[in-house]
């Protein structure tokens, strides 16, 4: 197993996923939300923007990169290695098809590796190159999701976390209600769009979030 | 840059197998392949980026990468192929460090001498004539600006666009070091032939 050359500072538990619609001439949401982050309360961002070019995504990572983030607060980019590289971010995140954790560490140690696992050969791979967490979803019913089929559950959440020893974040219809459900499948954290887009409760959420996964 | 004689470029065409025209392409005397598939997940690009530097080590050719620089390094290929829509040449030089080749795509004067600036290695200029490679909104550029621009920058021009066998030696001689094709090669009945004709064609530049 490779070695993880990352210092390991524990993760936060909430996990922040950019919504898919920031646009390349007024990328607001994204930097809205990041600027009302709560100053006590950390979490992971990941960027995930299929729909801009590398130039625009890499001009959004250091817009997202220049904004003063809570402490312990981890920038990810989805997919893009050498763009989280070029913008200073703190890791990256890997569709399932994506290169190993392994492969890309070897020119880039210091960043973290996040891996969505749907499958259990995903898993087996994401296991291999230690990647530092897992996102695993849609765990509960969510409407940009409902065209894939039905939700993965609670039970295959559970499955997952019981098979591996890495960080796990669910993902999808998730609440601050039903967050400790997850926690209680031995999920470490819990993630979400559009929970988070409401930016005028952003740091109610944040609270409300905290106050379930601490219990 | 690295060809002290006009080089063929052979890029990878998305409907085929990149392993096996780079191979073909190879060995039609092709000094550089760019693996370009905006469509293919990382590790797929990565799997043929390291199959294809395999084959360019082998025959002395250089392995560049469009837009990846991630796949690039994970893959230790000679460089990345930037397009006007991807990383800016300087982030890329910073990822890549002073030996990886930069080229950059450029379809101006303006965006010639800019590359420059940036710091790339060499320009892809283009495209030169009608190509149905990839749809243009633009018109083609043509071999006054081709020359126009290869005056105006000290770097290498690859030159792109409609280049066959036919026109190449007049693309050298209007100031190219050399000539990037895709549908050329890919869409050829023998690949491999046609890439040794191409590279004959711009050997014998200057004698239109």
């Amino acid at each position: 197993m490779a070695h993880n050359q990352r210092n390991r500072t524990p993760l936060p538990r909430l996990y922040l996923v950019s919504s898919g619609e920031e646009n390349a001439c007024n990328g607001t949401l994204l930097l809205n939300q990041l600027s009302l982050l709560p100053r006590s309360l950390p979490c992971m961002v990941q960027i995930r923007e299929k729909q801009l070019n590398a130039k625009e995504l890499l001009g959004l990572a250091l817009q997202a990169r220049a904004i003063e983030l809570p402490e312990g607060t981890l920038l990810l980019m989805n997919e893009r290695a050498d763009i989280a590289l070029a913008a200073g971010f703190d890791g990256v995140h890997l569709p399932e098809n994506d290169c190993s954790a392994n492969t890309l560490r070897a020119f880039a140690p210091e960043l973290v590796y996040g891996c969505s696992v749907h499958s259990a050969a995903a898993l087996c791979i994401a296991e291999e190159s230690a990647a530092d967490y897992l996102l695993f979803g849609p765990v509960f019913d969510t409407p940009s999701k409902r065209k894939y089929g039905a939700p993965q559950g609670l039970k295959k959440l559970g499955e997952l976390c019981r098979a591996t020893s890495l960080p796990v974040f669910a993902l999808g219809g998730i609440t601050p209600q039903n967050a400790a459900r997850c926690i209680a499948e031995g999920a470490y954290g819990v993630a979400g769009l559009s929970i988070f887009q409401d930016t005028a409760k952003l740091a109610e959420t944040f609270e409300q979030f905290y106050l379930h996964l601490n219990q | 840059m690295m060809f002290s004689k006009p080089f063929l470029c052979v890029i990878t065409d998305e409907a085929l197998c990149p392993v096996t025209l780079a191979e073909e392409a190879l060995k039609g005397g092709a000094a550089m392949i760019q693996l370009r598939h905006k469509a293919a997940s990382g590790s797929q690009l990565f799997i043929w980026a390291v199959e294809i530097r395999k084959r360019c080590q082998q025959y002395h050719a250089l392995c560049m990468i469009n837009d990846r620089v991630d796949i690039a390094l994970a893959s230790k290929a000679d460089g990345v192929h930037l397009g006007q829509q991807d990383m800016p040449a300087r982030a890329a030089r910073k990822l890549l460090g002073e030996l990886g080749i930069i080229g950059v795509t450029a379809s101006s004067p303006e965006e010639a001498l800019q590359a420059q600036q940036d710091g790339a290695n060499y320009i892809g200029f283009g495209h030169i004539y009608p190509t149905r490679s990839k749809l243009k909104d633009s018109s083609p550029l043509g071999l006054d600006i081709l020359q126009k621009t290869a005056t105006l920058v000290s770097l290498p021009i690859l030159a792109i666009g409609g280049i066959n066998h036919e026109n190449a030696a007049s693309v050298i001689a209007h100031g190219a070091s050399g000539i990037a094709v895709i549908s050329a090669v890919s869409r050829a009945h023998d690949p491999s032939m046609a890439a040794g004709e191409l590279v004959r064609a711009i050997h014998n530049n200057g004698t239109l």
